[in-house]
């Protein structure tokens, strides 16, 4: 479904992605981890082209984003992707169903009477239909995050991307996002995380890519990675981070 | 010296009509003025989010004359200068229907229009960076994220510094006496030529241009208060 | 074109120090004496105002920030009529054009200023109040040896944004015949007639160079202020966002 074929990278001598070679098939729960500075980030941001590649394809269904494209054409590439942002994003002047049924009306031209109703039924799904009309700055960490989740499942992608999406929240409100994004793995969602989260990796990812400095060293099912990493540095992340 | 005497001034009905169609003057310059500025600097903006390098400093250079060139100097430049090129008949034209007033309001106009255009574009730079990078990624275009998202914003951002910037508009109004607008501060001085009660009249239209400021800064206020965005810092 | 060189060339002593010795320093001399004399004395006024303002006292704080209010409210065109019939009766003879435009500009920009102040004082940490009131000096006394000092040389740019303004505002005292360049620039076009254009065109240009040059150099302050502040090589990076100031720009 999001293809990877031989990305790269760079600014001077600085190599963010290299030679990045993978597949995330659709119905996949991928986790992308890594220690901070691997380019995990700028991997899953270009996938919708919030960061531009210098070489090589990524394709979605085929298509490759970061082909010569109209803006057009771009929106709508974008549009059939969700993201949700470490800092959630969302907007501040519009209440959380507003936030959801936004895109719907203007992106994708959905009428507003459907917009609504499908909007609560997604913030409903989400745990919020009570907060359909608080505004972001009156909500939690955990209530935007889910919120911001249900802004990105509006428009009805077929796969969607997870920047880090508890890494700003405070430790309390993990869970609830990660029950979201569990139950979302279970409808058979393609996801593509890149997450701190290893008790999530090793109960939802059917495949876990570590990466570090631009490439990925080692791709495989969690029960294999985190019984048996066998790149020397996935061996060190790992034990760094179980000495917390 | 006569007495402090405020009803006399009032008793005389010339000076209440010169007094009133002063204020109304002033009044229908301020408005007028403030549209035009409004209008243009929304315009400005948007040839400064070009990726034009020339519209960019083109609106650059408009914004720095117009604030490192004095208002009074800008209105003799309008209505001496620019007025002697037009031509002849566009002249005559203008002699007719208030060329003074109308002079007034394209150079007070222009002037604000470099101060509001700068005031919003503030506002939209205090807009965080992932908000356009969200409306970005869930397909809206360029028009789409700044009409719903990033405007709305910058312009509540910018509501402070437009209100103050309204209150010196209409106080600039003033300044359109110099060229012989017959506005509120060119009665006051027609009057006291001719009632000789200078304190009075000083004093009257003090508060009411007073009250105007207050009024506009109140209502600004409350403007704000209303736009306020539910749970904000 | 050409027009505009010999005007230039035919006037430029009126336009720089009006008819003296035929009769008052005017022209451009004129304008800069009355701005910088105006600022500078406008600036201790400033300071008061800007103390009581936010003293505790409200015997203090109230009117004070009654005459900031009515400075606001009031055109500054206004305020010069006003100085222009109240002084002479207040001090018994009259006084010349200049003299009246003096007072308003201090008036005008101590009320101005006072706010500049007013925001430096409160962009400053609490912390520092604190600290000096905790070593034992009075109110009056921390304002003095620790907030001010900090404060006044963090608005140093406002100041000078401030000033530019006050160049700008001079210009009205056309109106009451002081002889600055404005004035002189509307004899010459009285007496030429016919390039009423060029002439005002001169006058726009002498003003923008001056008032672009002093605004280049507030800049410029606000840079090496930001840096210093920040005391590293990162502060001059961040010297490159502006320092907050009040968005209350006097501008006739």
């Amino acid at each position: 479904m999001i293809t990877f074929n031989q990305v790269n990278k760079w600014y001077g001598e600085y190599r963010a992605l290299s030679d990045i070679n993978a597949e995330v098939k659709r119905g996949e729960v991928v986790v992308v981890c890594g220690p901070s500075g691997s380019g995990k980030s700028t991997l899953i941001r270009t996938v919708n082209r919030l960061e531009e590649i210098k070489s090589g394809q990524v394709t979605i269904d085929g298509h490759d984003i970061h082909a010569p494209m109209s803006s057009a054409q771009l929106n709508r590439m974008r549009s059939r992707i969700g993201f949700v942002f470490q800092s959630f994003n969302l907007f501040p002047h519009l209440s959380a169903l507003e936030n959801v049924m936004l895109s719907p009306i203007h992106v994708a031209g959905v009428r507003r009477a459907e917009a609504r109703d499908k909007a609560m039924k997604l913030l409903d799904r989400v745990g919020l239909a009570a907060k359909a009309g608080s505004y972001p700055g009156q909500l939690s960490g955990g209530q935007q995050q889910r919120v911001a989740i249900a802004r990105a499942l509006a428009m009805e992608p077929p796969a969607m991307l997870f920047d880090e999406p508890t890494s700003a929240l405070d430790p309390e409100m993990v869970g609830e996002v990660l029950a979201v994004m569990r139950s979302l793995a279970a409808d058979g969602m393609t996801m593509m995380c890149v997450t701190h989260e290893m008790n999530f990796a090793r109960e939802v990812a059917d495949r876990v890519w570590f990466m570090d400095a631009g490439c990925i060293l080692e791709s495989s099912d969690p029960e294999a990675f985190f019984r048996h990493a066998q790149h020397p540095r996935a061996q060190r992340f790992l034990s760094d981070l179980r000495s917390h | 010296m006569k007495g402090f005497d405020l009803f006399a001034l009032f008793a005389n009905p010339e000076f209440v009509t010169m007094l009133w169609s002063g204020v109304k003057l002033t009044l229908v310059v301020a408005l007028a003025s403030w549209l035009l500025a409004m209008t243009l600097a929304v315009v400005l903006l948007a040839v400064r989010l070009t990726p034009s390098a020339l519209a960019r400093r083109a609106v650059q250079a408009y914004v720095s004359y117009h604030r490192n060139v004095p208002t009074l100097v800008q209105l003799m430049l309008w209505y001496f200068g620019i007025a002697s090129l037009l031509p002849g008949a566009l002249q005559g034209w203008l002699a007719e229907h208030n060329a003074e007033a109308v002079f007034a309001v394209i150079g007070l106009g222009l002037c604000q229009a470099a101060y509001f255009s700068e005031d919003l574009r503030s506002g939209l730079r205090a807009v965080p960076a992932g908000q356009a990078e969200a409306a970005r990624a869930l397909g809206h275009g360029y028009l789409g994220a700044l009409r719903h998202v990033l405007m709305p914003q910058a312009v509540r951002n910018a509501m402070p510094a437009l209100v103050n910037h309204t209150v010196s508009l209409f106080k600039n109004s003033s300044l359109a006496m110099a060229i012989g607008v017959a506005e509120l501060t060119h009665a006051v001085k027609e009057i006291e030529n001719q009632s000789f009660r200078t304190f009075e009249t000083y004093l009257i239209a003090t508060l009411l241009y007073l009250g105007f400021s207050l009024l506009i800064m109140a209502g600004g206020t409350l403007l704000e208060r209303r736009s306020r965005i539910a749970g904000a810092r | 074109m050409g027009s505009v060189i010999d005007i230039v060339r035919d006037n430029w002593l009126l336009l720089l120090i009006g008819q003296y010795p035929n009769g008052p320093l005017g022209g451009i001399a004129c304008t800069l004496i009355l701005s910088v004399l105006g600022i500078v004395l406008a600036f201790p006024l400033s300071v008061l105002l800007a103390l009581a303002r936010i003293s505790p006292w409200r015997w203090l704080s109230w009117p004070a920030t009654a005459l900031i209010y009515v400075a606001r409210g009031v055109p500054l065109l206004m305020l010069i009529l006003w100085v222009y019939f109240l002084v002479p009766l207040l001090i018994g003879h009259n006084v010349s054009g200049f003299v009246t435009m003096l007072v308003t500009l201090v008036l005008y920009e101590g009320a101005y200023l006072a706010e500049v102040v007013r925001a430096g004082i409160e962009a400053l940490p609490k912390g520092q109040m604190e600290a000096s009131r905790a070593l034992g000096h009075s109110y009056l006394g921390a304002m003095r040896r620790v907030i001010l000092p900090q404060a006044l040389f963090n608005m140093l740019p406002s100041m000078l944004s401030q000033f530019v303004s006050t160049i700008k505002e001079t210009t009205l005292g056309y109106v009451i015949n002081v002889p600055e360049l404005t004035f002189a620039a509307n004899q010459i076009n009285n007496r030429l007639l016919t390039q009423p254009f060029q002439v005002f065109f001169i006058l726009a240009v002498i003003y923008f160079v001056v008032c672009w040059t002093l605004t280049w150099a507030a800049t410029q302050l606000e840079r090496r202020i930001e840096a210093k502040r920040a005391g590293t090589a990162a502060g001059r990076a961040a010297g490159r966002a502006p320092v907050a100031t009040p968005t209350l720009a006097a501008e006739p």
